[in-house]
């Protein structure tokens, strides 16, 4: 049975720990706000980019770029975007659920998986297993900004050009709100042309070409899809960090309460006993 | 003058979305003007100079680090890496980093390293000479 002095101490320990996830929520919460706004400031010129290029590029042009090129799939590069620090409930456990599904369903249409790791965590869990890991970035979330993209989309484009992998699919959390984050897999490259109805009626003039235009307009694409990409998951990384520790604090809570009830009862038990030992001490010597 | 809107976004935010009468826009191949009923055109941008005159006719002066604009149905968008204000411009940082670009010039290293510096480069000469305070010596 515990001591009243083992409650004590387990007491004061959990909040010890509750006041160190209270923190961290605090810091989470801080950080959201400013990478949510990045992700918000950012959304607008990869949509309007991107309805740009599927404006512009019909299928004619697929020649011009070796960006758009479909080629038969023999290997596919699967990017798994996850974080460098964990504490962040199930935010890395669910991207690579899925990174893994995405792996089972290449594998099981012949296609070689490849891997490359955006975040620590990601590299870690996948460094045990089989699969090849083309290359990793890590730590760039600390300080996360657009010079981390060049040499990630001069990674991923240099296989891709090269002809290691005809495909590539990215996977991580978009961010929808604080408290909600959803898991996408997106195909990066060859870069999709979506058909629009309006766009080809209009006949622009080029310059200083069609050409150049699409050669200048497609990596550019690329590049803002990547930088969304490593916004949306660092938003939710701290969405997630922020609800997880929220629940950790309040868990703590809960526990407290009820070791002190314990507690007291304890206590107040061991006073009964005090109480009636002296009363009946006292009983007898008046005999 | 008739006006026309205008939509200026970079990577980290949306810059300008109003109506103007006139942008003037350093393209790949010229400087163009862009009026009321422009015919359809996409081009690419240079780093250099865009002018913008509002309903008011009060004219604006910035800097842009290239991108590219698309005129449509007197919609322009205009997508640039980056975009300031010539009366934002800091010129003692520009000339920092021109001495810095110009360094890494002359280490000549990696050919990456060598279009970045090449472009930090012309983006520090194109912000100073805005500020009017490049003297090329």
């Amino acid at each position: 049975m515990a001591t009243l002095r083992d409650l004590r101490n387990r007491i004061k320990g959990i909040r010890n720990t509750q006041q160190i996830t209270k923190a961290m929520k605090m810091v989470a919460a801080a950080k959201l706000r400013r990478a949510q706004d990045n992700v918000i400031n950012a959304r607008p010129f990869a949509a309007k980019l991107r309805s740009l290029v599927s404006d512009l590029i019909t299928e004619e042009d697929i020649a011009l770029n070796s960006l758009l090129v479909e080629r038969p799939v023999k290997s596919a590069l699967v990017v798994c975007l996850t974080s460098d620090r964990g504490l962040c409930g199930a935010f890395n456990t669910n991207i690579i659920k899925e990174a893994n599904r995405v792996i089972a369903e290449l594998e099981s249409q012949g296609v070689t998986p490849k891997l490359m790791c955006i975040g620590k965590k990601g590299h870690d869990n996948f460094k045990k297993e089989k699969y090849t890991i083309v290359s990793q970035f890590t730590g760039i979330f600390n300080s996360l900004n657009f010079s981390y993209v060049t040499p990630i989309m001069n990674a991923i484009t240099a296989g891709f050009e090269n002809g290691d992998y005809e495909k590539v699919i990215v996977v991580y959390n978009e961010f929808k709100s604080v408290i909600q984050q959803r898991i996408v897999s997106e195909q990066l490259l060859p870069v999709k042309i979506e058909k629009s109805e309006a766009g080809a009626d209009e006949q622009f003039i080029y310059e200083p070409g069609e050409r150049e235009i699409v050669n200048y307009l497609i990596p550019r694409n690329v590049e803002s899809q990547v930088w969304r990409m490593l916004l949306e998951s660092n938003a939710s990384e701290f969405g997630a960090r922020m609800t997880a520790m929220e629940n950790a604090t309040s868990n703590a809570s809960d526990l407290i309460r009820t070791l002190r009830i314990k507690y007291n009862k304890e206590r107040q038990a061991a006073i009964t006993k005090e109480i009636l030992e002296v009363v009946s001490g006292a009983n007898a010597l008046r005999g | 003058m008739k006006e026309f809107t205008l939509e200026i976004l970079t990577p980290s935010k949306k810059f300008f979305s109003g109506p103007v009468t006139s942008i003037t826009v350093p393209g790949t191949k010229g400087e163009f003007q862009v009026l009321y009923n422009h015919a359809p055109i996409i081009s690419t941008l240079d780093i250099g100079k865009i002018k913008i005159t509002d309903t008011e006719g009060k004219e604006q002066i910035y800097a842009d680090g290239g991108g590219v604009i698309e005129v449509q149905h007197n919609k322009v968008l205009l997508l640039v890496n980056s975009i300031e204000n010539v009366s934002d411009i800091d010129a003692a940082r520009a000339k920092k980093s021109l001495e810095r670009a110009k360094e890494r010039l002359a280490a000549k290293k990696e050919q990456i390293d060598f279009q970045r510096a090449e472009l930090s480069l012309r983006r520090a000469v194109n912000r100073l000479k805005l500020t009017g305070s490049y003297h090329n010596n």
